[in-house]
């Protein structure tokens, strides 16, 4: 399934420039200690450790200890700006539902939008433990840029195929954003954690374009044309 | 797809074509891209093979700890000091040799791993009841071989461009895992599970593999694969779950009305975890060319 941008999602090639807009709330000079250290000691509950290089892969609680630098502080506040961004649409479909304004809602499409706005809370939990861990504010308001978009496109759903394909969108996105911040993350654990919520994001791409009638693995490469675009 | 006419499953073949067939043209745009940077990776490579050290020191330092921790490990097992140097001298020789490279290393791993994909699902189609069971998995398992060759030869192409030596065996591990399986495999489920457990390794080894390169087109590369070789376990997930609940009518596209008769847990199987682990992932050196 092509992708169709939300109207007035930017490009991709205004990644880095509105990542550093959404960044610039931290700081020139923005080179943090994290409040761990060593990446060896990091083996907490619910960890995984990656047994080559001693750091924390990302598991069930996923910390980002070590040095962050401006540039992966700027994507954190990106991803985080994405994951409140999905947990308010999430939220707000969840709601739409109850009030009876989607018509019936299938029982795995229920089960979907209930555990996807579960994973998207906890990775939105995760950078905040990123930011807040190199001295910054926590993110708590969506991408400031894209929620009149999805708002928009919103307010014009009227049943759950139109949630499923909205929902598609913000997950396309948030995975090629995932993909196109390997090119610039620097931290290994944010590289690790990035990684880790891209493949989930793309999994529930995968359901969703099954329930809307597509080929669930329709490319042969993961693509980055979606990617925010802050 | 041809062989889709001869199926006895509801399937909306034209449909279905035409995803295939959009699929392809996206695959091609991105070869294309991939093989414009091609160039640029010739010059790296160049450069890497003239530089005695190529990779990040801090990438080699990580690495030799792990070796060091391997190593220790099996010099316990020799049970002296003496064991201990000689292990310590044989991981030594092999990271400075030019296929030592932890990025090449990682890449040829890959490639052992793609290999072995490309002989699972080719043998499986094979077994009478995938080629003459539902078309859906037919044709999954169909373009899934098909990528997982298109990652191989990207894969190969990188390893290649790093100045390492390709990879042209399956991966030593999980090769005898497969031959084992194949003579137990009496039912599609069957199948699905093992192609499941195949992209398991192939996902956690991919991400676990992401903090380790120093070289950038490889991460990217390799996150870019993972990010299809996870939705490719995502699809299993839910099939093996509609099959394994006796619901294999509901393996179709597009499946229409269909949405309103899946379990609840067709909307949650196919991602157990908010977060990818890397529990199964392969060690760097696993499918490296020795």
């Amino acid at each position: 399934m092509n992708p169709e941008p939300i109207a007035g999602m930017p490009t991709r090639r205004r990644f880095l420039a509105g990542a550093a807009v959404l960044g610039a709330g931290l700081g020139a000079g923005f080179v943090l200690a994290a409040c761990g250290g060593d990446d060896d000691d990091d083996a907490g509950s619910g960890t995984t450790t990656d047994a080559a290089t001693g750091t924390t892969a990302a598991g069930a609680n996923t910390t980002v200890p070590g040095e962050v630098s401006s540039g992966d502080a700027e994507i954190a506040v990106l991803a985080a700006g994405l994951e409140a961004l999905a947990v308010g649409t999430y939220q707000a479909a969840l709601d739409a539902a109850g009030a009876g304004a989607l018509g019936e809602v299938p029982p795995a499409v229920a089960e979907f939008v209930t555990v996807a706005l579960a994973h998207h809370q906890a990775h939105l939990d995760a950078w905040n433990d990123v930011l807040t861990g190199a001295g910054a504010e926590a993110v708590t308001e969506p991408n400031g840029i894209l929620k009149p978009a999805v708002d928009a496109e919103f307010a014009k759903v009227t049943d759950v195929t139109g949630a499923a394909a909205l929902a598609l969108t913000l997950e396309q996105a948030a995975a090629a954003t995932y993909l196109e911040a390997q090119r610039t993350l620097t931290n290994k654990d944010a590289i690790l954690l990035a990684g880790s919520i891209q493949i989930v994001d793309a999994q529930h791409v995968s359901i969703l374009l099954y329930v809307l009638g597509e080929y669930p693995v329709p490319d042969v490469f993961a693509k980055t044309e979606l990617a925010v675009a802050a | 797809m041809h062989l889709l006419g001869r199926r006895k499953h509801p399937v909306d073949e034209h449909a279905l074509g035409l995803l295939i067939e959009e699929s392809q043209d996206l695959h091609t745009d991105a070869m294309v891209l991939a093989r414009s940077t091609v160039p640029d990776l010739a010059d790296l490579a160049a450069d890497r093979r003239l530089s005695p050290s190529p990779a990040d020191p801090l990438a080699i330092e990580d690495f030799k700890k792990s070796r060091q921790s391997l190593a220790g490990q099996l010099g316990v097992a020799l049970g002296g000091v003496l064991g201990l140097g000689l292990v310590h001298s044989m991981f030594a020789d092999s990271a400075a040799a030019a296929d030592g490279d932890l990025d090449v290393m990682q890449l040829q791993t890959a490639v052992s791993l793609e290999l072995l994909a490309v002989a699972t699902y080719e043998a499986a189609l094979t077994l009478p009841f995938i080629a003459d069971g539902n078309p859906v998995i037919v044709t999954f398992a169909e373009t899934t071989m098909s990528q997982h060759n298109e990652h191989r030869q990207a894969f190969s192409a990188q390893t290649e461009t790093l100045g390492g030596t390709d990879q042209t065996a399956t991966n030593p591990k999980y090769t005898p895992v497969v031959e084992e399986a194949k003579a137990t495999l009496a039912a599609p489920l069957d199948v699905v599970n093992l192609a499941a457990t195949l992209e398991q390794v192939a996902t956690e080894t991919y991400l676990a593999n992401l903090n380790r390169f120093t070289d950038v087109t490889a991460r990217v590369l390799m996150a870019s694969v993972m990010g299809v070789e996870c939705q490719h376990l995502a699809t299993l997930r839910a099939v093996g779950a509609l099959l394994e609940g006796g619901a294999p009518e509901l393996i179709a596209i597009p499946l229409g009305a269909g949405v309103a008769q899946l379990p609840a847990a067709a909307g949650s199987v196919a991602f157990p975890e908010p977060f990818s682990g890397v529990t199964m992932a392969s060690p760097p050196e696993e499918g490296a060319v020795e």
